[in-house]
């Protein structure tokens, strides 16, 4: 086990910059969480870890050691692959046992180390199997079973779960969350799913065409996100974007928007600069709830979506659509008019010009 | 409108089974009939009224080929260029469809755009130099020789053909056994070349039917019995009147037998790999 | 959890060191490993194409004759290509090419195309035929030509005797012999051995077809040749010039199967260049004559090969 320390790492393909100044600090048994849209940079920077692909500057450390020169079998590492990689032509004890047979360890300690990754992750009874007659979530344990026997200093995943299906996926996602509790691995995982982001991260990095937006914790970067990227990519529904204009009212800080003020008591920020000026106030649907409040918004209902546990509302709040997820019994019905109060304390306010939070 | 329409399938699929079964008796019905020929007596195939089926057979024929003509040392001959022309395209071929299948690197689909167009010399522009030059270093009228200039036109299709079946083993497989400690060589050899086997035994099978086949390298480039191959023999045969067309209908024979055999043991692998390599190009 | 200790890097030993397959491995880790993979082939390419190739193109501008040493090899320049000009056999050689690769073609494409339609309908069966109608591209030319010339002969030929009982022939023909058939006798064999490269390929095409477009189609009431005009050639043109390019290529540049057939003649009625360059070579001995007449044949395919790349990517737009 070892931190990991990422400096100042980019990365080009020709003239394409991929990766900008990547700086990421993750601490001994800390669980980093790279998370951004397809096509942002997130294996790259996976791969640079493993030492599969070469950087075109800056250090990659793993515990004290720097490893830029340090060949990918040799960095004490372990990866699973969105697409499992499971050796085809192999069966699966000798998949598992791959890495120690080619590190020369002996046979009977090699058996017994697959021996007891398989019973942790509930799959001897597929070790005599080839991986062409497993099922999707069968190999993807064995994939990990791969990366747990041999003890790294380092685990890495690549969208691991991307490819099974909605139930399997929640499923791997607990056994991933229980696997890392027991091991205390340093782990650096990828994925484009803010669910699993904010479940699994000690640590969330969101990218977006080779830069990170947000270096966080999973709590700051779902209350505080950094920008209107994070605030969006974050949460679902999505957070509700409301422009107005920040005015000094009479009880304090108020917004004026198209269909009236929303006082803004409670709010978090120094925004005193701001005075006067555009602002876009970030607002999270279950920040939202019927019924009249010391801040409020008043609109039209326009879609109602039930779901099961909530009732989403979407209402036109002077021509911007608002979503507040209610209760489920809360059922307006399209075109009656509703009133939404605000937890004014977990509104943000945004530069609308910058995106960035003020 | 289904009845009509499940009728006009009907019409169609038997359409198509007269034209598969019409060009399937054309395809092989020169092979029947050269068969046919070589169990023939000689009196049988010059006569007067044609014999369809042969009213008596005998495998004289073979016999004279084999003890007469010197037949035995051609297929021989034949074998060891077959033999070194295959091991010549495995040795240096297979890591350079391997290069080509797994890196991004300057000047990759140059070199893989001259490989193809190399192809497109025409065979004679090759073989007179190739002449001179084999008779400079002594390699003019020898299996080796031959072997060598067959990888001329052999090598780059051997190439793309493999470079095909490496492609279909996905990248990330060498990349997890790097993690799992071996060196780009071990993946190579312990991960992908495992994975491409039937696609390497159905390329080395083409290349030896090539090779195996080739008359014009062999007709220019042996000059004596000592390396002559059977498909040069077999054509020295045919005398200026009298044609031996028994011998000749047993010699052919017997030198397609192995060609037969191979293409119906790997077929699939082999036109897989044909097509992959031919769409790409 | 797995108390496998392993320690990073591995300490070498003795043998680690001096273990040459250790030291490949460890040189396949550099950035220069692809070009080693490259080098073998690479060299044996340019010691037995390139080098013949740039010798043979020089060898065109000398006096070259194996069997007239006292002309020594100086160089001639232009001389070989001038005489081209007002060489008859040469234009009668050319006019040849054209007929024999464009029939030739024609027929393989057309009888390739009709037999991949009728096995891509799968129908049971049509495995074991496809092998069988496979089967003549990868028999040798050798035999090939012998099988063929012992059908059409003269005084024993199968198909001269069939023909006379079903009435379509007088007496047995010498398809061969005469300058008005031989022409054509040579292309149905070419046609019957290389017809199945055309369906191989067009197979492979049709099986990337989605169906989805099939089932559009009957919904909107196409018939099966409105089908194949509107479906089926579009989505296969792109291999179709493949399949087309690579034929002329085989076909341009080898003369195997009329040199066992026909050598040539009657006359000079198939008479093609590749042959033509090859028995100046092989029995005049003339190795400067024969390397201009295979340069010239050279350049002709690569403009050929040229135009109709860039007539077909025209063609898409
Ligand atoms: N070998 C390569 N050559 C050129 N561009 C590449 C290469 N690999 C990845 N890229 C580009 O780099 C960007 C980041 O890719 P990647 O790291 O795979 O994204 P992610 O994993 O976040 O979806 C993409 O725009 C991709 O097109
Ligand atoms: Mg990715």
């Amino acid at each position: 086990m070892a931190t990991l320390s990422i400096n100042s790492v980019r990365k080009s393909f020709g003239a394409v910059e991929v990766l900008n100044n990547i700086d990421i600090e993750v601490e001994d048994g800390g669980f980093l969480v790279l998370l951004g849209p397809s096509g942002c940079g997130k294996s790259t920077l996976l791969a640079i870890i493993a030492g599969l692909e070469n950087s075109s500057g800056g250090d990659i450390l793993i515990g004290d050691k720097n490893v830029n020169d340090v060949h990918p079998k040799d960095r004490n590492i372990a990866m699973v692959f969105q697409s499992y990689a499971l050796y085809p032509t192999m069966p699966v004890r000798r998949n598992i046992g791959f890495g120690l047979e080619m590190r020369k360890v002996a046979p009977k300690d090699r058996e017994a180390a697959v021996q007891r990754a398989a019973e942790l992750l509930q799959i001897e009874h597929l070790l005599d199997r080839k991986p062409g007659q497993l099922s999707g979530g069968q190999r993807q344990r064995v994939a990990m079973g791969r990366a747990i026997v041999r003890n790294p200093d380092l685990f890495l995943f690549d969208e691991p779960l991307s490819n099974l299906d909605a139930k399997l996926r929640v499923e791997m996602r607990t056994e991933i969350k229980r696997l890392h509790d027991r091991l205390g691995t340093t782990t650096v995982y990828v994925t484009h799913d803010q669910v699993e982001a904010l479940t699994l991260g000690t640590k969330v990095a969101v990218m977006k065409g080779g830069v990170i937006q947000q270096l966080a914790d999973p709590e700051t970067i779902y209350d505080r996100p950094a920008n209107m990227f994070v605030a969006g990519f974050i949460g679902s529904p999505t957070m509700n974007f409301l422009k107005g204009t920040l005015e000094q009212g009479d009880g304090g800080l108020v917004l004026r928007h198209a269909a009236g003020t929303l006082a803004l008591a409670g709010l978090q920020q120094d925004v005193a600069g701001f005075v006067g000026r555009e602002v876009t106030a970030g607002i999270r649907p279950e920040m939202l709830d019927s019924g009249d409040g010391p801040a409020s918004l008043t609109g039209v209902v326009d879609v109602v979506e039930p779901t099961g546990p909530d009732t989403m509302v979407i209402a036109s709040v002077g021509g911007q659509l608002i979503t507040a997820r209610l209760g489920p019994k809360d059922r307006p019905r399209p075109g009656e008019p509703l009133t939404l109060t605000v937890d004014t304390t977990a509104i943000n306010l945004f530069d609308p010009v910058s995106g960035n939070r003020i | 409108m289904a009845a009509t329409r499940s009728r006009s399938k009907l019409l169609w699929d038997v359409i198509s089974y007269v034209v598969l079964v019409g060009l399937a008796f054309i395809a092989i019905a020169p092979i029947v009939w050269t068969f046919l020929t070589s169990l023939k007596f000689e009196e049988d195939i010059v006569t007067r009224t044609m014999q369809y089926i042969p009213s008596r057979i005998t495998f004289e024929n073979y016999v004279k080929l084999w003890n007469q003509s010197g037949y035995p040392v051609l297929v021989i001959n034949s074998l060891i260029v077959t033999t070194t022309t295959v091991l010549l395209c495995l040795l240096t071929g297979t890591v350079a469809a391997y290069a080509f299948s797994r890196f991004q690197f300057k000047g990759r689909t140059q070199l893989m755009l001259g490989y193809l167009v190399v192809r497109m010399f025409p065979a004679v522009l090759m073989i007179i130099p190739l002449f001179i030059i084999m008779r400079q270093v002594g390699l003019l009228d020898s299996t080796i020789g031959l072997a060598i200039a067959y990888t001329s036109f052999l090598l780059p299709l051997f190439v793309w053909m493999l470079k095909g079946f490496f492609d279909a083993a996905p990248k990330e497989l060498e990349s997890a056994a790097r993690i799992d400690g071996t060196t780009r060589l071990g993946a190579m050899f312990m991960v992908v070349i495992p994975i491409a086997r039937n696609g390497l035994l159905a390329t080395c099978v083409f290349v030896a039917i090539a090779a195996w086949n080739e008359f014009l390298f062999a007709l220019m480039l042996t000059t004596s019995q000592g390396s002559r191959t059977w498909p040069v023999g077999l054509q020295l045969m045919v005398g200026e009147f009298q044609l031996p067309w028994g011998m000749l209908a047993a010699g052919g024979m017997i030198s397609i037998l192995p060609v037969i055999v191979l293409f119906a043991i790997v077929q699939r692998a082999m036109v897989a790999g044909l097509t992959a390599g031919a769409v790409k190009g | 959890m797995v108390e496998a200790r392993i320690s990073y890097p591995p300490p070498l030993t003795l043998w680690d060191r001096i273990n040459p397959v250790r030291m490949i491995g460890e040189l396949s880790e550099t950035r220069y490993w692809m070009y080693l993979l490259l080098i073998p082939s690479a060299l044996l390419i340019t010691a037995v194409v390139i080098y013949p190739t740039l010798y043979g193109m020089q060898m065109s501008f000398r006096e070259m004759r194996l069997n007239r040493p006292d002309l020594g090899t100086g160089w001639v320049g232009l001389k070989h290509y001038q005489r081209m000009l007002t060489d008859p056999i040469f234009w009668v050689s050319l006019r040849n090419t054209a007929v024999w690769v464009t029939s030739a073609i024609a027929l393989e494409f057309l009888i390739g195309l009709i037999a991949a339609l009728a096995l891509n309908r799968n129908l049971p069966g049509s495995k074991v035929l496809a092998v069988l109608i496979l089967l003549p591209y990868f028999l040798p030319n050798v035999v090939a030509g012998h099988m063929w010339a012992l059908m059409l002969d003269p005084r024993l030929g199968v198909i001269n005797d069939l023909l006379v009982k079903i009435g379509w022939l007088e007496g047995y023909k010498a398809w061969f012999a005469d300058p008005s058939t031989a022409m054509a006798a040579a292309i149905v064999v070419e046609a019957w051995h290389s017809f199945p490269f055309f369906t191989l390929l067009i197979l492979a095409g049709l099986k990337g077809i989605p169906s989805d477009l099939y089932k559009a189609a009957d919904i909107d009431g196409a018939g099966p040749f409105a089908q194949l005009r509107l479906i089926t050639l579009p989505m296969l043109k792109t291999i179709i010039a493949a399949a087309v390019i690579l034929r002329v290529i085989g076909l341009v540049n080898s003369p195997d199967l009329l040199l066992i057939l026909t050598s040539g003649g009657p006359g000079r009625s198939t008479q093609v260049l590749s042959l033509y360059a090859f028995q100046t070579a092989y029995k005049d001995f003339n190795f400067g004559y024969a390397g201009a007449l295979s340069v010239v044949m050279f350049i002709l395919l690569m403009g050929f090969a040229w135009a109709y790349v860039r007539l077909s990517k025209v063609n898409e737009d």
